[in-house]
């Protein structure tokens, strides 16, 4: 089809270069050039009838899907193969890929389904993005017996974020969590053990200053450090907002003992001598740097880092020995007596609610794509964690991670973060006033961030 | 086009007639030359400002169309009463000032050495074009790697230990005006270039005649002669630097205070989804670059339509 | 007429600019030799060791191969309508009385200063509604639009310099009115058609916000938006050295262009203000 269309345009500017060389002729082009005129007018008509059509038709009449995946080296791409094969012609899926950055995603997405585009037949959502867009009607909710079947063994965090108003918009696809990796040397050296049923926060920072190695964390003003306060908000027992249905009359809850408990610790790690000196600028890849180098300690990351310190160890980039010396905790706690709120991550598959094959097609293909032996294949193939504990149990899954048990325990205990319509300006309002990590103060950060939340969502302020 | 005109026989008594037929037809054919491009223009930029001037009255949210409502200008009145929008608007003050002076006096110099360049002078002016042509976003992401504090080589070369540029304001100002230096002096230079090619070669040589030193030269000769030409250079580049946007976006996303105007418009606008708030802040850009184009053009009498300084 | 000091201040001057302008596109070319995992973990100027997997990487993908060809497609055709348009309005301008000259330079200005962040919201909406998103016409049209400004200016400035006269001294001569245009005013507007097409050119391949916010697919997505998709193993990793191959490729037409038409580029800018 792109190639028929591509035709057409270069026939109309071969004909438009041509134009204008025959009136300055003058006299006689009149006629000529109308009749000229006409003839361009025809072929741009039947080139885009012969576009449409191709749209239309698709290949001999299957039904395309159109799946808009987040970036992710290829998995997604073939499960779609993967899926379409099952499907025995029944429709094809066709794999669109998103920018790399979460919220330019969403940006691409809201801004399409609200100008109701039915070319958004599946979309990967960040959790986070669901309730705004369930809210707004550009998913399609499950029925009751759809929600059953996308919900029933499937981690509790991901199917509370994937709702909205007791409704189940997205379809659980993987999950993802932090835990706590660390050199076992520097922990040594420290002498902790950051596998003890009680190691906070605070033992963490101050072994980690004895030792003179560094906490890595992600300090950079994006939605990874709003993914590391809601985790610390959730172990401290409270939460940054409830009552989210109600809007922009949320209550704004981050002004509690809890909230500065979360500050506390942000502020007495930023100003400590084990913060990356980039901190305010650290995401996921520099923290894992920071583990790498001569003052690597401890850090907060993503499943994600196994493979790539494998990966990078094997082509020599980082020392041969520091997988050896890699360990993994669970996330640690913010009060010994209460087990820690891992962050929750991952993706949830939508339907577009304005797409053709929304209560049909779509909802199979969303089927096939999340099935458990295709999540263990994703799991397998991507390194993302799959979405339904039982496929931590596959023993392909343990030999690949290790850690496996681990990731599956600390998702079932992740807190997901605000289930909100208005995320993202609650992510980026929390942000603001809690960045820089060194500037976080407990007596006035939390209140000034939630005044600040509050004005937002009235929209009287800035962000 | 012209001949064919004059070729019409004209009797003299009818000269008058003549001269306002001729006068019509090139004001027909003047204006038939330029609709093409003006056209287009309006298309792209015309219809867009008219949609934005009047969203930006709205109370109005992408993901909330159903509770749209008519605030008037109260939009712009939050706008302009928040702190944000004025630490913005000096972050963006900065900027343009730092590296318009910078590139005004790195691109005299460059179009002096263009202009009088001796030594390898096709290879200096290949260089000094280069990065004119290189994508902004690229430009941004080679100073951003060269300065990060895992990756890249400053630190290590000038013995600055760990030294993280992008978590201080100032100094991830300084990356982010380095990076729009590099990218944009070229531009400068080559319209100071086409300035310094209109200084009379004679006048310079009398001065030296005259024993006037290479400063007297400059201060007495060149720069009075090629006024136009700068001022020209200046507006342009100061318009241009007022509404960047890519090096921040690329470098450091707004943060530690390095947001500008343009970035402030893209949060409310793109990221936040907010229309109105959105195309109220973008409407408010808009003027602000009115307004200083009017101070240039009235206050310093920058002639546009002698860009040559034709004189 | 040069001192012996005055000419080594000027090779050391040129010294120092070739270095200042040349370095960061030599240290983008040494990342894109790096391996991935280097970048983030080993602080060097020059890769540790060489490998042209990132470029291996970057054409292995539709994603690239395909905005490669958008980009230049879509770059060329904007610059010839683009330059056509512009020379239209310059002619016309710099030879013709009529009225609205200043008002078509000061609008000309006024799209220059445009912030097109502004923009791109309702543009979006506007192709959306007539079938332009996620077309080459759909990037095509606003970049003409926002091109043209700075190709009228030069274009005009220079036409003013053109000695139109001898157009008509050659019609004495006994040449055609075709005659005379061709074998007299082309050859002297030709430069500055071309340093105009060029600067057109650079605009468009430049583009980073239009190609992002229009484009949603292959069929339309330009380069410089297009390394904003690319990802490494996982999607925390930057794939910063794929992103800084596929810059390099990128790179590569920019200093064709500067390198073949260098002196083209600098006397289409200067030649109309130095007469005869």
């Amino acid at each position: 089809m792109s190639e028929r269309a591509k035709d057409g345009r270069g026939d109309q500017g071969a004909r438009a270069r041509r134009g204008p060389g025959r009136r300055t002729r003058g006299g006689p082009a009149r006629p000529r050039a109308r009749g000229r005129a006409r003839a361009l007018r025809g072929a741009v008509a039947a080139a885009l009838l012969a576009g449409g059509l191709a749209a239309c038709g698709g290949d001999g009449g299957t039904p395309t899907l159109h799946w808009y995946i987040n970036p992710d080296n290829g998995g997604q791409a073939r499960l779609a193969e993967a899926c379409t094969k099952a499907a025995g012609g029944r429709y094809r899926i066709v794999t669109s890929i998103l920018p790399n950055d979460a919220t330019q995603q969403r940006e691409q997405l809201i801004r399409r389904l609200a100008a109701k585009d039915d070319q958004l037949d599946i979309m990967s959502l960040d959790p986070v993005f669901v309730a705004e867009a369930a809210n707004a009607g550009f998913l399609r909710p499950f029925t009751a017996d759809e929600a059953r079947q996308f919900t029933q063994g499937v981690f509790p965090a991901a199917v509370e974020s994937s709702t909205w108003k007791g409704r189940l918009y997205a379809a659980p696809f993987w999950a993802n969590t932090q835990i706590l990796w660390y050199r076992k040397s520097a922990a040594q050296k420290a002498g902790v053990d950051p596998n003890a049923p009680d190691f906070t926060w605070d033992k963490m920072i101050d072994a980690a200053v004895r030792a003179g190695v560094t906490v890595g964390v992600q300090g950079n003003k994006y939605e990874g450090y709003m993914v590391w306060i809601n985790a610390l908000v959730a172990s401290a027992g409270g939460r940054i907002i409830s009552a989210a249905e109600r809007g922009n009359d949320a209550s704004i809850d981050i002004d509690s003992p809890a909230g500065r408990e979360a500050a506390r610790i942000i502020g007495k790690l930023a100003r400590s001598k084990a913060a990356s000196p980039s901190l305010s600028t650290d995401m996921e890849e520099q923290a894992r740097s920071l583990l790498n180098s001569d003052r690597g300690g401890f850090m907060v990351n993503w499943g994600y880092i196994w493979r790539a310190e494998n990966d990078d160890a094997k082509s020599g980039v980082i020392d041969k020995n520091i997988p050896n010396d890699l360990g993994w905790a669970p996330y640690p706690r913010v009060r010994a007596d209460q087990p820690g709120r891992p962050p929750f991550g991952g993706i949830e598959l939508g339907i577009g609610a304005f797409g053709k094959y929304k209560d049909t097609h779509a909802v199979d293909a969303v089927r096939c794509i999340t099935t458990p032996e295709n999540m263990k294949k994703y799991m397998l193939d991507s390194g993302n964690p799959a979405a339904r504990p039982e496929v931590f149990d596959d023993p392909e899954v343990r030999r690949e991670f290790p850690m496996a048990t681990m990731i599956r325990d600390s998702i079932n205990a992740a807190a997901p973060r605000p289930n909100t319509p208005y995320y993202t300006d609650l992510s980026a309002a929390v942000q603001s006033r809690w960045h820089p990590p060194a500037s976080v103060n407990p007596e006035s950060t939390p209140r000034r961030s939630a005044e600040f939340v509050r004005a937002v969502l009235r929209d009287e302020a800035l962000l | 086009m012209t001949a064919q005109v004059e070729t019409a026989p004209a009797a003299r008594p009818a000269a008058r007639s003549e001269i306002s037929d001729r006068a019509r037809a090139e004001r027909r054919l003047g204006l038939l030359l330029s609709a093409p491009a003006v056209i287009v223009m309006l298309l792209v930029t015309g219809y867009p400002l008219l949609n934005a001037v009047y969203l930006s009255l709205f109370n109005y949210r992408l993901t909330a169309p159903q509770d749209r409502e008519f605030v008037g200008l109260r939009n712009y009145i939050t706008a302009l009463s928040d702190g944000l929008f004025w630490q913005d608007v000096f972050t963006t003050f900065l900027i343009t000032a730092i590296t318009v002076a910078v590139e005004l006096v790195l691109g005299f110099g460059l179009a002096m050495v263009m202009h009088r360049a001796v030594f390898a002078r096709r290879t200096v002016r290949t260089a000094i074009l280069l990065p004119y042509g290189i994508v902004t976003v690229i430009s941004a992401f080679a100073w951003r790697y060269a300065f990060d504090l895992q990756s890249g080589f400053v630190n290590s070369w000038f013995g600055l230990g760990d030294f993280a540029w992008f978590s201080d304001r100032w100094a991830a100002l300084f990356v982010i005006c380095l990076s729009e230096v590099w990218k944009t002096t070229p531009f400068i230079s080559l319209l100071l270039l086409a300035g310094l090619a209109q200084v009379p070669h004679d006048l310079s040589e009398a001065a030296t005649v005259d024993g006037a030193t290479a400063w007297q030269r400059l201060r007495r000769v060149i720069i009075p002669n090629m006024k136009a030409a700068i001022l020209v250079a200046v507006l342009f580049r100061t318009l241009d630097a007022w509404r960047i946007f890519d090096n921040p976006f690329v470098m450091t996303r707004g943060q530690e205070q390095t947001a500008t105007l343009s970035f402030l418009t893209y949060d409310q606008t793109i990221t936040r989804t907010s229309i109105g708030m959105g195309n109220a802040v973008g409407v408010l850009l808009f003027l602000s670059v009115v307004l200083i184009a009017a101070v240039f053009i009235r206050g310093f009498r920058v002639d546009l339509s002698q860009v040559r300084g034709d004189r | 007429m040069e001192t012996g000091r005055s000419k080594a201040l000027w090779i050391v001057a040129s010294l120092l600019i070739l270095v200042w302008t040349i370095f960061p596109i030599l240290w983008i070319v040494m990342l894109s030799f790096k391996q991935p995992g280097e970048v983030g973990n080993v602080q060097s100027f020059l890769p540790k060791d060489w490998t042209m997997e990132n470029y291996r990487t970057v054409f292995s993908t539709s994603l690239f191969t395909s905005a490669l060809i958008n980009s230049i497609g879509v770059s060329l055709i904007a610059t010839f309508i683009g330059v056509v348009f512009a020379t239209l309005v310059a002619y016309a301008i710099a030879r013709l009385e009529f009225p609205g000259k200043k008002l078509i330079l000061s609008f000309a200005l006024a799209i220059a200063m445009f912030p097109v962040v502004t923009l791109v919201g309702p543009l979006f909406d506007l192709w959306r509604t007539i079938g332009l998103y996620d077309t080459w016409p759909g990037l095509i049209i606003p970049y003409i639009s926002f091109a043209l400004p700075l190709a009228i200016w030069t274009l005009s400035a220079f036409f003013r310099e053109i000695p139109w006269e001898m157009e008509q001294a050659a019609q004495v001569d006994g040449a055609t009115s075709w005659q005379a245009f061709r074998k007299v005013i082309v050859p002297l507007a030709a430069p500055g058609v071309f340093t105009a097409a060029i600067l057109t050119f650079f605009f468009c391949w430049n583009d980073f916000v239009f190609g992002i916010s229009l484009t949603s697919t292959d069929r339309a997505r330009p380069v410089p938006a297009a390394l904003a998709f690319f990802t490494g193993q996982s999607q925390f990793e930057q794939p910063t050295t794929a992103i800084c191959a596929a810059a390099v490729v990128v790179t590569i037409p920019v200093v064709v262009i500067v390198l073949l038409f260098q002196r083209r580029i600098v006397a289409g800018l200067t030649a109309g203000a130095v007469k005869g």
